[in-house]
């Protein structure tokens, strides 16, 4: 078998990696009490005075379109390589169900302005997030059952791990923009008593890792042939850990150093089509020979998948400036 | 005429330009060298061992014309993916094979083109064992290289980053090699039952290195999985000779004579070669040089010295100690074959994707030497071959058998022959188109030879039954890659060549090419070929340094 991952858990490691980084930037507010130190696990107050009512939906509205970027880019990432692989299983169809009704909900929140959750848009990302998780198990057996088990070869060829976690992190955050949208007025919107934009940055912040971990994997399988394919796995890591230590660190920081490298990974989402655009061209016969080449070349419809979850980080920022809690 | 077809109807590398191999119909700039010019370097033979030295020592300011009896291909538009073909593309020169086991000569041996066997080899890139650099001392059998194998670890390391192997993350054998510079690519259905057979029989696997980009590279298109590698590759994803070190030795200012076959080398009245016979575009030619390189493989190289024999080297050239021609190794390539209730479709992709190499590292066997086995995926026309010779199918019971044929599975071993000097070339009274004595070519194996072919077919079928084939049958007979004729050693009485590929005798006379194993191992030889003909390239520059060329 050609040589086990030492770092198999790669997502993991780096999550810890992430938080352990981002408590020691927090660290700075020293001589509290460490409960008090991290203000995530303070509670809530609302002090100054009664936020804007509709900042909520604007934030909901922003997410509803990250939720939406994600569900596309699985949507077609998805279509392409299910058909690849010639729908072999009747669930492989799952994953393009599920995104189309994701998108559409999602289509539907950018343009509901109203501040409840809806409960529609509430299955459907539900059943997103769902899905996801049935799929990443269906892809972890899949690897599992080839020789070799959990080697390189069969990260490299199998059933891709990480793929499906777009679908969890597009339900999610559409999930979460329910709750966002949700908010009663005059008070700030919580998730499960957490602030909304502190665990909407968390989230964001776990999703850039393994969305990192899925592209590091891919362009370490091409062998970073061109020296952009190590964009992805330098931006988001930057903006992961910048985000995190946003969502655990103070709420009225100004954050523009975040913001830039969300931006940043944002844009990089969408350079990414264009250079998958080039190494679809790379493939013998070119676009010529679409047909093949769409299928062999680097998937076009991934990498907007940063683009995503930038967002959604971009809209968490917005909700932490607009309900302070400390 | 066919493009391939006019490639071999008149050279093509002329008027100062050469074929450029990565677009249609296009060129690149060659320098041209006069016949009457004393070139640095004249190397015989364009291939695995001749094409990197003729790069290495043009960038290292030589002037140098590298020679090759084969055409000038243009992969995108000579190559087509038909079996028969493409057949012709390999040197069908008459021999003559004799002894107990005749070496079917060919397709199976020996390419005729510029970049040598390269171009229609199965690429597959493997490392020899540590201990191989040493087997008499070390293991007991054969003879002792004068090369140390940690210096061969460096030049192994600049073939594989030269030829862009796609190997495995790990290589489960042997001491640690750095990353291979591509990932390995997927396992096909042949490869995977082997994968599984090795796991059921308790022993390692990995996806094999080969020599074709899982990505792309320069103006190399990954790999397409069509599987006619061995019929020349029309995508230029396979990285044979012909599209790495020739472009890098034309840029760096080489000469390239194709169709350029070369009949005898010349003496001077010193007792120094002074220059090459050869025939091209219809009349014989001479070119003076400095240094002749012969790099025509194992049975062209010993009969181009044999037949250039003089009155002061009537033996032969370089041939003091008698050896020249004697130690001739083929490796044995026998297979065993089942069938699946599944579909494998064994076809697709280069056909040695998976291998184990277990009982390369494994001593505890009752005879010497090593061999390794690959998963095998032989095309339609070689499939209906292997079925009429090794189990005598005909009519309606190989038409039912062919029936089957995306469900075959199959592998083939490639074994360590040992040397022995009854197994040689020799030149026979017959002569050639040329006028040139035919190469005789006498092989038998020895009891070793056998003991080794049985056990590996034990093995490979207690494989294939541990993965449920059925209807397991064994080729018993094949042969393919060659070494020997002119081996390397540190004492003249025994060998042909230094261990810088400089004969003994003449001291501006070399060998760089597989001719120069003592032994052969048991892994498919051209990146040891290809490692030594740099390691050769850098001890040039190192001895002209010193004035000692
Ligand atoms: C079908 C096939 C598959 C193979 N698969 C593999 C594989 O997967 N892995 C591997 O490691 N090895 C493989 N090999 C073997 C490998 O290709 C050879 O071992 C290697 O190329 C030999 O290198 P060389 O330089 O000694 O000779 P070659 O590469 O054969 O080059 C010799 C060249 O010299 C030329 N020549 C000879 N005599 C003269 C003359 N008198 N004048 C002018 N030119 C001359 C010939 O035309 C030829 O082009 C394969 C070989 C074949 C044929
Ligand atoms: S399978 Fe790959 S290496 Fe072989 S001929 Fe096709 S493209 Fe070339």
């Amino acid at each position: 078998m050609s040589g086990r991952p030492s770092h198999s858990a790669l997502g993991l490691s780096s999550a810890v990696l992430l938080a352990a980084a981002a408590l020691a930037l927090v660290d700075r507010h020293a001589a509290r009490p460490w409960r008090a130190r991290i203000p995530a696990l303070r509670k809530p107050t609302l002090r100054g005075k009664v936020t804007d009512a509709t900042a909520a939906v604007r934030a909901a509205r922003r997410m509803n379109r990250a939720a939406g970027l994600l569900a596309g880019s699985v949507l077609a990432d998805s279509a392409v390589e299910h058909y690849r692989g010639s729908f072999h299983n009747k669930a492989m169809i799952a994953p393009l169900a599920s995104a189309i009704f994701s998108l559409a909900v999602s289509a539907h929140g950018n343009a509901d302005k109203r501040p409840v959750a809806h409960r529609a848009r509430d299955v459907v990302y539900s059943g997103a997030f769902f899905t996801g998780l049935l799929g990443a198990g269906f892809h972890l057996f899949n690897v599992s059952k080839r020789p070799g088990g959990f080697c390189w070869q069969n990260l490299f060829y199998g059933a891709p791990l990480l793929a499906p976690a777009a679908l969890i992190l597009s339900g999610a955050t559409g999930f979460l923009s329910e709750r966002v949208r949700d908010t009663l007025p005059g008070r700030s919107p919580t998730i499960a008593g957490i602030p909304a934009g502190r665990a909407v940055a968390a989230a964001t912040a776990l999703g850039l890792i393994g969305t990192m971990g899925e592209a590091g994997l891919l362009h370490f399988r091409g062998a970073y042939h061109n020296p952009f394919m190590y964009a992805p796995v330098s931006i988001p890591p930057v903006a992961a850990v910048l985000i995190g230590h946003a969502a655990l660190g103070r709420a009225r920081e100004r954050r523009w150093v975040t913001r830039l490298f969300l931006r940043l990974s944002a844009a990089m989402g969408f350079a990414g089509v264009g250079f998958h655009i080039f190494g679809v061209a790379r493939n013998m016969g070119g676009w010529r020979n679409w047909s093949q080449n769409l299928l062999n070349g680097p998937p076009i419809p991934a990498p907007p998948s940063f683009t995503g979850l930038a967002l959604a980080g971009l809209a968490a920022l917005g909700l932490m400036e607009d309900h302070p809690d400390d | 005429m066919s493009t391939r077809d006019e490639a071999r109807a008149a050279p093509r590398a002329i008027n100062g330009r050469a074929p450029d191999v990565f677009r249609r119909g296009e060129w690149v700039p060659m320098r041209e060298h006069a016949e009457e010019e004393e070139v640095d370097f004249v190397v015989v033979g364009t291939g695995a061992g001749g094409a990197p030295l003729i790069a290495r020592l043009a960038e290292s300011g030589f002037s140098v014309v590298g020679m090759d009896a084969g055409p000038y291909f243009r992969p995108l538009e000579d190559f087509a993916s038909d079996e028969r073909e493409q057949e012709q593309l390999y040197w069908l020169d008459e021999r003559i094979c004799d002894g107990a086991n005749p070496i079917v000569m060919g397709g199976k041996n020996s390419g005729q083109a510029v970049g040598g066997s390269t171009v229609h080899f199965a690429m597959v890139s493997l490392r020899f064992r540590p201990e191989w650099f040493k087997s008499r001392s070390a293991l007991g059998y054969g003879a002792d290289w004068p090369l140390d194998w940690r210096e061969m670890w460096g030049y192994y390391q600049i073939a594989e980053q030269a030829l862009s192997i796609s190997g495995p993350v790990r290589y489960p054998w042997g001491p640690r090699r750095p990353r291979y510079p591509y990932r390995a690519h997927e396992l096909n259905g042949a490869a995977e039952l082997l994968a599984r057979g090795a796991e059921a029989l308790g022993m390692k696997w990995t996806a094999t290195p080969l020599a074709t980009v899982s990505a792309p590279h320069g103006r190399s298109p990954p790999c397409v999985y069509r599987g006619f590698c061995r019929f020349g590759c029309s995508t230029n994803a396979k990285q044979s000779q012909l599209v790495t070190f020739i472009p890098r030795a034309l840029a760096a200012g080489a000469e390239i004579r194709d169709l350029a076959m070369v009949g005898r080398i010349e003496v001077g009245a010193n007792g120094r070669v002074s220059g090459v016979h050869y025939h091209r575009d219809g009349r014989w030619r001479f070119q003076k040089a400095r240094n002749v390189v012969v790099a025509g493989y194992a049975i062209e190289t010993p009969r181009l010295l044999l037949a250039s024999a003089t009155d002061r080297y009537r033996q032969g050239l370089a041939n003091s100690s008698g050896l020249v021609g004697k130690n001739l190794m083929t490796q044995s390539n026998q297979a065993v074959f089942g069938r699946m209730a599944q579909e494998v479709r064994w076809y697709k992709g280069p056909p040695s994707l998976a291998i184990t190499e277990h009982w390369n590292y494994e001593d505890r066997k009752e005879f010497f030497g090593g061999y390794c086995w690959m998963a095998q995926g032989p095309l339609p026309v070689e499939w209906v071959t292997i079925q009429t010779s090794s189990r005598g199918l005909w009519g309606q019971a190989l038409r039912d058998a062919m029936e089957h044929y995306i469900h075959q599975v199959g592998l083939k071993m490639v074994g360590e022959m040992l040397p022995d000097e009854r197994n040689r070339v020799t030149l026979a009274d017959e002569k050639d188109q040329y006028g040139l004595p035919i190469a005789r070519i006498t092989y038998s194996w020895g009891e070793n030879d056998k003991a080794l072919i049985q056990h590996a077919l034990g093995q490979m079928q207690m494989s294939l039954e541990a993965v449920g084939a059925t209807d397991i049958f064994r080729q018993e007979d094949d042969t393919n890659h060659l070494a020997g004729t002119a081996r390397m050693g540190s004492d003249p009485s025994s060998s042909v060549v230094n261990a810088d590929c400089r004969t003994w005798d003449i001291p501006n006379l070399w060998v760089c090419d597989g001719s120069v194993f003592p032994t052969t191992g048991g892994v498919n030889p051209s990146l040891t070929i290809t490692s030594i003909a740099l390691r050769t390239a850098d001890r040039i520059c190192a001895l002209a340094a010193r004035g000692e060329l």
